[in-house]
């Protein structure tokens, strides 16, 4: 009988496990669009899980892993003005508030609701996004924007036009079940 | 036998219960696994005079622009305390890969072409404690054979051969804290043709720099190359003094968008390592000392992110 308990609980275990969505090559770009000079930059090293038991969503990324065309650019950003030495690290957690089963195949289009940490500083989002599932594998796409101020990254007066206030981020990550 | 499968399997099972409890801690769990490598221990590839452990990132381009003002204490009727003269570098730099750069550039003292080669052999991470950087140049001197030094010696060459520098250094760095790092540079070099018998071919010198940020577009930085030259013997053979001395420069950098610029005084003239660790004339203690500025303006040649 207790060995019954100790399987049921192992594969208890087991089945959590296989709920899980799971990826360390998301890829995260933003681009910023103004009169004097586009700049854009793509992260592909962004980890994420999605956990189809209770629609919980994680996504965390280095900012060091952005990657600019212009390496200088990509100094400054790391340097100045998501000061990477102090906070290395974004972060969102969330949920997904539509009732649905992501192992089921299909195209589901779900609002995640959660905490969003830039640059040392965090606040509630609401990300859109588009879900399409197999069943063992997830593809998710978003877009949304982010406000510099809101997560207090200054740009000097100087470069003020160099960098809009509102940074386009678009997010494209493929889940596979494990 | 049996049990202790079973416990084995339990705590597989216990393990991904547990962690399934807190995505983020999986997630960065995951992330610790990464290398973290230190950025930007120095603002430039140039400290001053000298270089630092920096390369530039593949496919960019530097272009730096250099200038030494005359001497400060050259009066002021006369030469506007240094400032209607120059001496001028100019020089490009190239990254073959994000480690290896190759450089020229060419120096109004003693018109002098140098050609280097720049590779980030270790850099510093969380399991690295300093970045590693070799560095080595050759420095081929165009003047016209029988042209007088600034020491006085008058220099005939019979080839070619003889109008060439080598240099090897090493330049190890470490990024203290975001705002301090400092960085040794062991150096030797070749001159084929030394300025007399008294002066040997072959020199070393020990450099020592660092930089300190004062905000985030403005850091100071400090150069020192102390030179290993047996002055004493030189004395008592030549029956003269030894006519170079140690190369101290101070400055600040100052970075906007693409450009770095970075002004100084120092006591040498020249911007590579055969003059300034070779033949710097001037001394602090006299005010033999020149107002400069390097400008580095860096291109990229890497195409635009592909969508």
């Amino acid at each position: 009988m207790r060995y019954f308990l100790l399987i049921g609980l192992c594969l208890l275990g087991w089945s959590a496990n296989a709920q899980l969505f799971t990826t360390q090559t998301g890829e995260i770009s933003f681009y910023s669009k103004t009169p004097m000079e586009d700049i854009d930059a793509v992260n592909k090293q962004v980890g994420s899980i999605i956990n189809s038991a209770n629609n919980e969503v994680a996504v965390q990324m280095r900012v060091t892993n952005f990657i600019f065309p212009n390496k200088l650019m990509q100094e400054h950003f790391n340097e100045n003005y998501l000061e990477t030495d102090k906070y290395p690290a974004a972060t969102f957690k969330g949920k997904i508030k539509e009732p649905v089963d992501l192992k089921i195949a299909g195209t589901y289009t779900v609002t995640a609701a959660g905490t969003a940490t830039i640059h040392g500083v965090s606040r509630p989002v609401e990300l859109r996004g588009t879900i399409v599932s197999t069943g063992k594998v997830l593809n998710l796409t978003c877009t949304f924007d982010i406000r510099l101020d809101e997560y207090k990254i200054d740009i000097p007066k100087i470069v003020f036009s160099k960098i809009a206030e509102v940074i386009k981020v678009k997010g494209s990550i493929q889940y596979n079940i494990r | 036998m049996r049990n202790i499968l079973l416990l084995c399997l339990l705590y597989l099972g216990a393990t991904n219960l547990f962690a399934q409890d807190d995505l983020m801690a999986m997630l960065e769990k995951e992330d610790a696994k990464q290398t973290t490598y230190t950025q930007a221990t120095f603002k430039a590839s140039r400290l001053i005079n000298g270089q630092t452990v920096e390369t530039i990132a593949k496919k960019h381009l530097n272009f730096w622009i250099s200038h030494r003002f005359g001497a400060i204490n050259s009066g002021f009727i006369d030469n506007f305390l240094g400032l209607d003269e120059a001496r001028i570098r100019l020089g490009l730099e190239y990254a073959i890969t994000d480690q290896l750069l190759v450089g020229a550039g060419r120096s109004t003292i003693e018109k002098t072409y140098d050609t280097y080669v720049k590779y980030k052999a270790l850099r510093q991470s969380n399991k690295m404690p300093v970045t590693v950087t070799a560095y080595g140049s050759i420095a081929s001197n165009t003047m016209k054979t029988g042209y007088t030094m600034e020491s006085g010696t008058v220099m005939r060459f019979n080839n070619n051969l003889q109008r060439q520098t080598f240099m090897g250094q090493l330049l190890i760095a470490r990024k203290f804290s975001d705002k301090l790092s400092l960085q040794v540079m062991p150096t030797v070099f070749h001159t084929n043709l030394a300025e007399s018998v008294y002066f040997d071919n072959n020199q070393a010198a020990m450099g020592f720099g660092g930089r300190y940020k004062l905000s985030n577009r403005l850091s100071v930085s400090a150069e020192y190359y102390y030179t290993l030259v047996d002055q004493a013997s030189y004395e008592t053979s030549s029956g003269q003094k030894y006519p170079y001395h140690n190369s101290l420069a101070i400055g600040f950098d100052i970075e906007t968008g693409g450009h770095v610029f970075q002004l100084h005084v120092t006591n040498s003239r020249g911007m590579i390592e055969k003059h300034f660790i070779g033949q710097t004339i001037g001394t602090w203690q006299n005010g033999d000392l020149f107002y400069g500025f390097n400008m580095a303006r860096t291109f990229s040649f890497e195409p635009k992110i592909k969508k």
